[in-house]
């Protein structure tokens, strides 16, 4: 190819754009590796099922962290999803086309709210009704946590179910009422497994939105150090990755151990997404 | 074109006049002082915008170990450690005291908690006391309300009451972080302990007074001036040597008869 077709103004700023959201990727976990990498060699892999986080006394154990982020996911994803793939097959199968839109801008207006909104509601509406109805001594727990962030990704699961349910052929439904399908039938035999893909996709980026949100999280979570007393206690107050690094970073000198194993925090997180997003991506790409 | 040449000499003309901007950061204690007299300075000094936000005193002292603000707030001592990395950089200004309060819930005083020891407060915050009956309240467990490490209340209350500032509070139910957060939380419960300044002290989060050699001392200023009240500290701003001279300039209003009103009508005790 002759240079000419690179020097095009438009090919050049695609071409650049492209090489820059590339390589933020890498400038990123570079970052990230190599400010966390004073805490990997003093402590060890070890710290990752440490059980003790105190920062004073350079005991800096992962593991209640990083149970609790992996309860507040579960929870939140054992809310949303049923309720966001429920909503998306009532309005794409069974609403007018008028009523869709309406449920979808409902879904992109609830998706636009910032976070620390949601938070504040959860500190205001959600922990005194949790307190109250299960008599605890507090709301702030793991389960507060799980229900915020389900609201926050529901929106999410939601529209991407619903686009994918949209996508299915008019012929394959067609075909399927020819064939005598019923309703139920219909929707269980061809709707869904056709639209699997995309419905997984969404659940995916889901959990990845889930697994770096903050401010709410850490508004709720009660920020407690701790496992949970059995480890299913999901009533008791937990913390989470992202609200140890929220509540502990400004305080922590930058190049001291502290921000050091902050960093470990925040390493882990972009690895556990990026691990979603490939396998998010993947799954699509093979089926 | 008049139009553009207009425009840009706006643009031109702006950094010139601009207004100095300082930028405190640090305790939330020390922060309800500085905003109010930030407002004041303003009107005598329009140049000059000051820019408040909390953190915590850690978060203070760090942002002065860094450089990255141009006046720390803190509402307790400098740790040897943070001494030592701030190789001498900032002078160190008691411009007020106060009394950390342990607060507890309206229905916790209602019930009758009304004095606790020092002994009784550690075994709280150790764990060794979890109901509020043990000690004259309602059959209830506690709610026990811990700051985060970074906090200068925390440091003050740990170290008079545990005995170190990162003493481990293995009773603690609840982290919490600025003085409004552990405030609403206070306040919604009904057994909640906490430790707050006395300046934040309302009908919903009220002060037990702490029983030294047999004797209920109340947190009030009073007892702070007198020197009875054994959790009381001094509130400090932190000024970087090479601060400007509208910062030493603020510094100086906070020392004088006005920035003392100031001080006085927050809820602490002046230092002059």
């Amino acid at each position: 190819m002759a240079w000419h077709h690179f020097l095009h103004p438009l090919k050049l700023f695609i071409f650049l754009g492209c090489f820059i959201a590339a390589l933020s990727i890498f400038i990123l976990l570079g970052f990230l590796i190599q400010s966390s990498l004073p805490f990997w060699q003093a402590f060890g892999i070890t710290s990752l099922w440490g059980k003790e986080w105190y920062p004073y006394e350079s005991l800096y154990g992962f593991l209640p962290a990083i149970v609790g982020t992996i309860w507040a996911l579960i929870i939140a994803m054992l809310i949303a999803v049923p309720c966001g793939v429920s909503a998306a097959i009532v309005s794409s199968e069974m609403l007018s086309p008028a009523w869709r839109n309406m449920a979808r801008i409902g879904m992109e207006v609830l998706a636009g709210i910032p976070s620390v909104v949601y938070g504040l509601i959860g500190l205001w509406v959600l922990l005194p009704f949790l307190q109250h109805s299960l008599d605890l001594l507090t709301g702030h727990n793991l389960l507060a946590a799980g229900i915020i962030l389900s609201l926050m990704i529901l929106p999410t699961i939601m529209v991407m179910s619903q686009d994918a349910l949209q996508a299915v052929s008019a012929e394959q439904r067609e075909s399927a009422m020819n064939l005598g399908l019923n309703e139920n039938q219909c929707l269980y035999r061809v709707l869904l497994p056709q639209a699997w893909s995309g419905i997984r996709s969404g659940m995916l980026l889901a959990l990845g939105r889930a697994l770096g949100e903050t401010m709410a999280v850490m508004l709720v979570v009660g920020s407690m150090d701790r496992l949970p007393q059995p480890f299913y206690n999901i009533l008791e107050p937990a913390q989470t990755l992202t609200s140890r690094i929220g509540r502990e970073m400004g305080e922590a000198a930058f190049g001291s151990l502290h921000f050091s194993a902050l960093m470990g925090c925040a390493l882990i997180l972009a690895i556990i997404a990026m691990a979603l997003s490939l396998f998010a991506y993947q799954k699509q790409t093979t089926s | 074109m008049k139009y553009v040449l207009f425009t840009a000499s706006l643009l031109f003309a702006l950094p010139l006049q601009a207004a100095e901007n300082i930028s405190a950061v640090g305790s939330t204690t020390v922060l309800p002082v500085i905003s109010q007299a930030a407002a004041v300075f303003h009107t005598a000094h329009p140049d000059v915008n000051i820019l408040v936000s909390g953190g915590g005193s850690g978060v203070g002292v760090a942002a002065m170990i860094q450089g990255t603000a141009q006046l720390g707030m803190a509402s307790r001592d400098i740790s040897p450690e943070e001494n030592v990395k701030l190789k001498g950089k900032i002078e160190n200004i008691v411009i007020a005291s106060d009394a950390v309060a342990v607060v507890v819930s309206k229905a916790v005083y209602l019930s009758g908690v009304h004095a606790l020891s020092l002994t009784h407060i550690a075994d709280i915050y150790l764990g060794k006391i979890r109901n509020w009956k043990e000690l004259g309240g309602a059959d209830s467990r506690i709610l026990v309300i811990d700051k985060e490490a970074s906090r200068g209340t925390r440091h003050v209350f740990a170290k008079a009451v545990l005995g170190s500032a990162h003493a481990r509070a293995a009773g603690a139910s609840i982290i919490s972080g600025s003085n409004n957060e552990e405030q609403s939380i206070i306040s919604r419960s009904n057994n909640a302990i906490g430790m707050l300044s006395n300046a934040w002290l309302n009908d919903q989060v009220r002060g037990v007074d702490v029983i030294v050699d047999g004797k209920a001392i109340a947190p009030t200023i009073e007892h702070v001036r007198d020197g009875s009240y054994p959790i009381a500290r001094g509130l400090h701003v932190l000024l970087p040597k090479n601060a400007s001279k509208n910062t030493h300039d603020f510094v100086h209003f906070l020392l004088s008869h006005d920035g003392q009103a100031i001080v006085k009508k927050v809820g602490y005790l002046p230092v002059r």
